[in-house]
């Protein structure tokens, strides 16, 4: 699954500890998202979409070997 | 998230302590080669005793140095503890790596443990025994501590 998440964060102007404190998770969380080793389930999934104001799509998509 | 089975994280600094306590004192009184049954003599109530001389007992009170019982009490209470409680905060990702820590180290515990029963033998293999008890724990700890910090690094 490929995401946008870091591009988001760089628009909102959010470091990946902000981001992570404004959801509630880890940094660890986030940083394993952006690099791509970690699906985040769909409950964050939806959380991290909701404070950017986007649909879940925008943020995360599909690849072809998933 | 739901998280089962783990403690309030006011248990973890306690739990470091008891766990490093205790493998210092164990590595400590294996490298000097003390006996530790001959340390802290009391009265313990022994579920059941079977002596070198003389027929097996079961629910006896005998006398035990209880040095070794309690190094392997701080050993596997503390890395219990280590291990499962919360972190300051917890969430779904460090929930996954510390199941994940978990599964490799079943795996690199037993993986080591058939090498070693494959060839080691006799007495060394009863040292083997002992490490045993303690290692799918120090492995896990080991492995959960560094995944934890491997993911804090390169931000941005």
């Amino acid at each position: 699954m490929k995401n946008r998440l870091k591009v988001q964060r760089a628009m909102h102007d959010l470091t990946q500890a902000g981001l992570a404190e404004k959801i509630g998770v880890t940094r660890q969380s986030i940083n394993a998202i952006e690099k791509g080793k970690y699906v985040p389930s769909t409950v964050l999934a939806l959380k991290i979409a909701k404070l950017f104001n986007e649909s879940v799509e925008n943020i995360f998509t599909l690849e072809d070997d998933d | 998230m739901e998280t089962n089975y783990l403690l309030p994280n006011k248990y973890k600094k306690l739990g470091w302590i008891l766990f490093i306590l205790g493998i210092l004192g164990g590595v400590f009184i294996y490298v000097i080669g003390f006996d530790p049954t001959e340390y802290l003599k009391m009265n313990v109530l022994s579920f059941y005793h079977d002596p070198y001389i003389g027929e097996p007992t079961f629910f006896k009170i005998i006398e035990n140095g209880v040095l070794d019982e309690l190094i392997s009490i701080f050993i596997i209470l503390g890395g219990l503890l280590v291990g499962f409680t919360k972190e300051k905060i917890e969430d779904e990702f460090i929930y996954k790596l510390r199941k994940d820590s978990l599964v490799w180290a079943l795996i690199v515990n037993y993986s080591i443990l058939m090498i070693t029963i494959l060839f080691v033998f006799d007495l060394a293999f009863f040292h083997v025994l002992m490490f045993n008890m303690f290692t799918p724990l120090l492995f896990f700890v080991i492995r959960f501590t560094t995944l934890k910090s491997k993911y804090l690094r390169n931000e941005e």
